[in-house]
């Protein structure tokens, strides 16, 4: 059962600065060039906390690092009576309890999707888990969605109904607090001067507020029914090949994307005798992501290379999920140069589909 | 020459409001895909495009109409294109009498030109010819841009004029959404040349034959400033011996970029003294006797100038590592050695010198590009806006000034020893020669080699397949590559590209340049090919 509080707006900073003290704290932070990204904070008054703008990253880079050092190598000449091996040394990331305050829900829906992905039962990944492992999220539940927005299409927003510690609304000058997962309970309780009781009169104006929220975004995209297309039927070689075409090979929809989780392992060697295996985000509209020895590939990227993006979010995770991956954020609209984003993916498909029923009757 | 000026006449987001763009020897996708954005944004708009290219490019398979010439071939392309547009009565006649000069010499010119005959030397066909003038000429906002596909010619500053020409018989430029504009490469090319880095010129362009000029540069810097041109990079690399004796080469990679590699090689071998500054050791910096570690752009605080002549501030994002050196340290330093002390504490000082003395960047200060999202030149000073496009109510020069080129064919031609066309170019995954991206896993990793693209019908003549290896050879080099089959070269032509260290394609170009601008023929050698063992 979640539990409901009042913060004042005014309480937020001394709060942050409480928690700032046994937490690293990650927030939306505005750097000198205008540009609002999720950032650690070192000195919390001198920070400018944004939340009039969406964050340009997701938290994806917190836990998924675009680089990082597996393990490093050395060989080793001792090691076997003279014969030459190599040794491996883990390079394990530190795990630092962090508070990740400001969160939009899309990409707090994100997070659980790559646990997903990284924590899957048995096979688990310990680099991401490390990182993961004492994080607490306060998310804040998006009354005024941004502009490229459409995570009410995808069901991961406005607001959330679990997955998060603690999920803020804003309800003017106090926020409205819900608390989500054990973690976020326990803050509660820990500081209980912060979160006071709610009245039925700000029960009923965040119900209002979530209410309104639905009713403001500026995009409508048919996500539901491009799963059904896309799970019935394949999607026009037309369409495939206009994105294709269009596509600049740039990459950028995938690192943007707070669920793209591909990733390639390299071997960077520093001198004759060691080096480092590093791990860096790899994305499938490269075409050497699916380049075979031989210099066979089996997708052209001149006119198939968006295929498996798309198909990925909207078919293959529906498949194995039971959802979309694609989390509605609007950044790869922002992002992307050639205008291959799945907003106009998903509109052109159901625009065919539509005119595809009507050539039907 | 022809406008007064060197730079994009227009801005790079005026694009996506053109009615026609016409795209000339430019790989715009691979090369500068922020420009093919707003080109792709134009066509959504409902915008023409016309791609001129003896390769079908990316971008020419998005367009309307892509005139595939024979390389080399501008000239008579777009003289034929003009009589057209005169034949059709399609001419922008006030445009003419009010802006321009020399006309009666382009029409008569222009009178003296066949069609069908241009026709035939450019390989593509009479009607499209006419197609392609009709469009450009009847939408009110067409816009040309071109790159080194038409400049890197013996013929190149000709080509350029022809472009020029053509605008202006249409009166599609001094105007917004309209214009000529050069595409420009390496990252602060414009800059470079805007700062005098051109054998001719001072900084903003003025020449050093103008003594007004030099007595103001004089009265700066204190000392005498040469009265005649310097050497361009060519007379340099390819001197007549003993003519240099020593160079200092920054971030520039001649052993791999210049043409005809083996006299590059020959000329920095013989020079008395070399000392080159670069990020990583490349090939011209292993035959240096000095080497200066520089900083890369994250390391250092200064500006670059775009292709649409903005000036824009880079901030330091980290110090810099180990023992490197920004570029300004390094030759302040290099300077007082030689008995000229240089002392600015900062870029920000060395830019208050350069608005001082140089007009079009007068008003260029650290913390007004700070503040703005650059500033594009000219700019005379704090007060003056930025400037979006140029010419506007006139030329730089006054009136436009038309010249009527010639065909020019390049310096070689197929023939029956060097059967085919070689032309040089770039990929999308490098950059240059390759000093940066080819130590990038994942740019090596999605073009890792020097690969050759020849035509299926060459490629069954020459009984080779995906993957094999064939040796080039020109009348100057040989260099090896591997094949890959592709239709986008025509038959008879072959593309390479310079990125590749392993395979210096520079060995087998021509050094033959344009008279005026000095830039060198990579785009057309006759070469000859034969398969050899991996």
């Amino acid at each position: 059962m979640n539990r409901n509080f009042i913060l004042k707006k005014d309480h937020l900073q001394p709060l942050l600065r409480k928690l700032s003290k046994t937490h690293r704290l990650v927030a939306p932070v505005r750097n000198d060039f205008g540009d609002t990204l999720f950032t650690e904070i070192t000195r919390l008054d001198s920070a400018v906390i944004d939340l009039q703008n969406q964050p340009q990253s997701s938290l994806k880079s917190f836990f998924f690092p675009q680089q990082e050092t597996l393990c490093s190598y050395i060989v080793d000449k001792k090691l076997n009576k003279g014969k030459m091996e190599y040794s491996f040394h883990a390079r394990l990331p530190e795990n630092a309890p962090t508070v990740f305050f400001g969160v939009r829900s899309c990409d707090m829906f994100a997070v659980m999707y790559t646990d997903m992905i990284f924590l899957h039962q048995h096979e688990r990944d310990i680099y991401y888990e490390q990182r993961r492992d004492s994080s607490i999220f306060i998310s804040i539940g998006c009354n005024r969605p941004f502009a490229n927005c459409f995570c009410n299409a995808t069901r991961s927003g406005p607001f959330l109904d679990g997955g998060f510690d603690l999920q803020l609304t804003d309800l003017g000058d106090r926020w409205f607090v819900e608390t989500g997962r054990p973690r976020g309970v326990r803050l509660t309780e820990e500081w209980p001067g912060f979160f006071t009781p709610v009245s039925e009169d700000d029960k009923r104006k965040q119900f209002q507020a979530e209410l309104e929220a639905r009713g403001l975004f500026r995009k409508l995209v048919h996500v539901d029914l491009a799963v059904k297309l896309l799970a019935e039927s394949e999607p026009p070689e037309r369409i495939i090949e206009e994105l294709s075409r269009r596509c600049q090979d740039c990459g950028g929809c995938a690192y943007i994307c707070p669920t793209c989780t591909c990733f390639n392992i390299s071997d960077l060697a520093l001198n004759e005798d060691s080096g480092e295996r590093i791990r860096s985000w790899d994305a499938c509209t490269f075409s050497g992501f699916t380049l075979m020895a031989g210099n066979h590939n089996p997708v052209n990227a001149a006119s198939e290379r968006i295929r498996k993006r798309f198909l990925h979010k909207l078919r293959h995770d529906v498949e194995k999920h039971g959802r979309p991956s694609c989390v509605g954020c609007g950044r790869c609209v922002e992002m992307c140069f050639g205008g291959v984003d799945i907003v106009r993916f998903i509109d052109m498909l159901t625009a065919a589909g539509e005119n595809g029923l009507q050539g039907e009757k | 020459m022809t406008f007064g000026s060197g730079a994009m006449t227009n801005s790079i987001a005026e694009i996506e409001h053109a009615q026609v763009v016409l795209v000339s020897g430019s790989n715009t996708t691979e090369t500068h895909p922020q420009i093919a954005r707003r080109i792709y944004d134009a066509v959504d708009n409902g915008a023409k495009l016309i791609v001129i290219d003896p390769r079908r490019t990316q971008i020419a398979r998005h367009a309307h109409l892509h005139l595939q010439i024979r390389p080399g071939t501008d000239i008579p392309l777009l003289n034929a294109m003009m009589r057209s547009i005169l034949d059709e009565n399609l001419v922008d006649d006030l445009f003419i009498e009010m802006r321009t000069e020399n006309y009666f010499a382009m029409r008569d010119k222009l009178y003296q030109v066949d069609i069908s005959q241009a026709a035939t030397i450019c390989g593509v066909d009479a009607d499209s010819i006419r197609l392609a003038a009709r469009m450009y000429a009847r939408a009110q906002r067409s816009v040309i841009c071109y790159c080194l596909g038409v400049t890197q010619h013996v013929c190149g500053t000709d080509n350029v004029r022809s472009y020029a020409n053509l605008a202006m018989l249409t009166g599609h430029v001094e105007q917004e959404f309209t214009g000529v504009d050069p595409l420009r490469g390496q990252n602060n090319v414009q800059g470079a040349c805007d700062m005098g880095a051109l054998p001719a010129v001072l900084p903003g362009y003025m020449p050093v034959a103008d003594e007004t000029a030099r007595t103001k540069f004089q009265r700066a810097w204190g000392g005498k400033l040469p009265e005649k041109p310097g050497m361009t990079v060519l007379e340099m690399t390819h001197p007549a011996d003993g003519k240099v004796k020593a160079m200092y080469i920054m971030g520039e990679n001649p052993a791999v970029s210049d043409p005809d590699l083996s006299r590059v090689r020959h000329s920095l071998d013989h020079l008395e003294f070399l000392a080159v500054a670069d990020i990583f050791l490349t090939d011209t910096a292993r035959l240096a006797d000095v080497v200066f570690p520089a900083v890369t752009f994250a390391e250092k605080t200064g500006t670059i100038t775009s292709s649409e002549r903005r000036v824009q501030l880079l901030h330091k994002a980290i110090e810099p590592v180990a023992s490197a050196w920004p570029d300004d340290r390094i030759i302040m330093e290099l300077s007082r050695r030689l008995g000229y002390p240089m002392d600015y504490e900062s870029p920000a000082e060395i830019m208050e010198e350069i608005c001082m003395l140089t007009p079009i960047y007068g008003g260029m200060y650290h913390d007004r590009l700070d503040a703005e999202w650059g500033v594009q030149w000219p700019c005379a000073g704090r007060e003056h806006g930025s400037t979006q496009f140029l010419h506007k109510f006139s030329f730089a020069r006054g009136r436009g000034w038309f010249e009527p080129a010639e065909h020019q064919a390049p310096v070689e031609s197929a023939d029956a020893d060097f059967p085919y066309i070689l032309v040089t170019g770039r990929v999308y995954h490098h950059f240059h020669t390759g000093t940066m991206t080819r130590r990038s896993q994942l740019h090596n990793r999605e073009y890792s080699q020097s690969l050759i693209e020849i035509h299926p019908e060459d490629a069954e003549k020459l009984s080779v397949a995906e993957g094999e290896h064939v040796r080039l050879t020109s009348r100057r080099g040989d260099c090896a590559f591997i094949v890959t089959i592709t239709d986008r070269v025509s038959p008879g032509h072959v593309f390479a590209n310079f990125h590749f260290t392993e395979a210096p394609v520079n060995f087998l170009t021509v050094k033959q340049s344009d008279p005026v601008a000095k830039c060198p023929e990579y785009k057309v050698c006759a070469v000859r090919i034969e398969k050899v063992a991996a």
